[in-house]
């Protein structure tokens, strides 16, 4: 009996890794999908806007969900006063606090790291062309992103809970 | 909210700054940072380097030298992050931030189709410190307003950059337009004042409201070009006084022409040592030749003070105002 519940408990685990790594799979073209879209936000309120930049993510991150929205409120409350960190360390941070969860990888990362560094210390043509060269970047790696998922999204699955029955036999 | 502007500089620079001692800190009237050369402050007309363990000295060589990183910081500070907000301050050189005080910029100019475009590669900063200086105009308005009408005449104010113009003209527009119940002429009724603040001096206004106090009754159209600002004003919100900073062009000239006319009080200042220097200028030589101020306030600050000499439209010295008579005083010029 007692062997039983054991072994329902080893395949249980495996099944259970291997939907946690499926979803990491399906969650980064998703938020990949969102930090594009919170960019392209970014590129209208500097544009059109004259939003400073703590503002305007601020707002983005209000309109965004899930861990980009911390992500964002974070990265504007780090800039904002008492803290007023520039543009480049509140990102730094602000990755490094949500990118994990996000299931966003060091690509994203150094995209982030290198628009991070131009941020708000330009003209608004500039700002824009930093902006573009990143958004075409996250296109790619979502591209990427995707292929993957597709790739490895359902074998990570199957996996999972194949090794936990591989476990249990040889086990016994 | 006294020293708020100490906020706006980089930790290290801060730290320096806020080192110094309360009373010439209450009288610090610029801080230049230039990168990689020495921490300069001006106090009362004098200027001293500082030195990274905080202390004044007169040597370039021992002062603390701001770093990149410094710079870099400032510019980001007083910028919100947010350099591609200030495309218009840049073309024009300088920022204006909340509580009123400038800060001038150098760098690189960027041109377009001849003209200043944008500045790159900004290094050097002068942080203009705004003090708000109620009173310091009291013995001066008595001789503006005209007896019996109650009108304030036209009036140019006259000074070299630094000896507090506009902060003369600050305290003017406040306490013409609050009016005064127990005056040396008896009471005075409060008057509709406009200002027109094309440098976000005056008022020191942020998103509309005046950091300072500019009295009850008073209107300003902030970051607003003089010449057209002034006739906004005329057309759409009846001023009685029209205050403006610094004219000296053309258009100024033209506009300040047309306010007399319509009947409103103009008080305005302008750079220059003397009346007779100024009817040399080509903006505002027509003005003077035509008499068309009734009052000149020539200001002079020295060491021991600010003195004020009073002259009338005929550039007659009416008075003159020292640092000793502030307290009542005065005497005959």
């Amino acid at each position: 009996m007692l062997k039983l519940l054991g072994a329902v408990l080893v395949v249980v685990a495996g099944a259970l890794a291997g939907f946690t790594r499926a979803a990491q799979y399906a969650d980064r073209p998703r938020n990949i999908r969102g930090l594009i879209a919170a960019l392209q936000r970014l590129e209208t309120e500097i544009l059109y806007g004259y939003t400073p930049l703590p503002e305007a993510l601020h707002r983005i991150g209000q309109q965004s969900k899930g861990t980009l929205q911390a992500f964002f409120t974070a990265a504007a409350e780090e800039m904002s006063p008492p803290l007023n960190r520039t543009a480049e360390e509140a990102f730094k941070r602000a990755v490094e606090q949500h990118f994990r969860s996000a299931s966003l990888k060091g690509a994203e990362k150094e995209i982030i790291r290198q628009l991070s560094c131009t941020l708000g210390t330009s003209d608004r043509s500039n700002q824009s062309t930093h902006i573009a060269l990143a958004l075409q970047q996250l296109k790619q790696e979502e591209t990427v992103a995707r292929e993957d998922q597709g790739k490895y999204e359902k074998m990570s699955k199957s996996l999972g809970l194949l090794l936990g029955v591989l476990i249990v036999i040889l086990i016994f | 909210m006294a020293n708020d502007w100490l906020f706006l500089f980089p930790e290290k620079v801060r730290a320096l700054l806020s080192g110094l001692p309360a009373n010439l800190l209450a009288r610090l009237e610029e801080v230049r940072v230039r990168e990689g050369r020495p921490l300069e402050i001006n106090y009362s007309g004098k200027y001293h380097f500082l030195c990274g363990n905080g202390s004044l000295t007169q040597q370039p060589a021992e002062a603390y030298k701001p770093s990149r990183e410094d710079t870099h910081r400032l510019l980001d500070l007083i910028s919100n992050h947010s350099l591609y907000t200030m495309e218009e301050e840049l073309r024009k050189g300088f920022i204006t931030i909340p509580g009123g005080h400038r800060i001038g910029l150098s760098g690189r100019t960027v041109l377009s189709g001849g003209g200043v475009e944008h500045l790159r590669d900004i290094t050097g900063f002068n942080v203009r410190i705004a003090r708000e200086l109620p009173g310091i105009a009291d013995s001066v308005l008595p001789y503006l307003v005209e007896r019996g009408r109650q009108r304030i005449m036209h009036t140019l104010i006259l000074s070299p950059p630094q000896h507090g113009k506009t902060t003369l003209l600050r305290d003017l527009a406040r306490q013409i337009s609050t009016g005064s119940t127990a005056g040396r002429d008896g009471s005075r009724p409060g008057l509709k004042v406009g200002i027109v603040d094309e440098r976000s001096e005056i008022a020191g206004s942020r998103r509309g409201i005046p950091a300072f106090d500019v009295g009850p009754r008073t209107d300003i159209l902030d970051g607003c070009p003089k010449a057209e600002g002034m006739m906004m004003m005329i057309r759409s919100l009846s001023p009685e006084v029209l205050v403006a900073d610094e004219i000296g062009r053309h258009e100024d000239a033209e506009a300040v022409t047309e306010a007399l006319h319509a009947g409103i009080s103009v008080v305005a200042t302008a750079h220059g040592k003397e009346v007779a220097e100024l009817a040399r200028r080509p903006g505002l030589g027509g003005l003077l030749e035509h008499r068309m101020f009734e009052r000149y306030v020539i200001l002079n600050r020295t060491e021991a003070g600010l003195t004020f000499r009073i002259l009338d439209g005929q550039k007659r010295g009416l008075l003159l105002i020292t640092p000793d008579d502030h307290q009542g005083g005065e005497r005959r010029a």
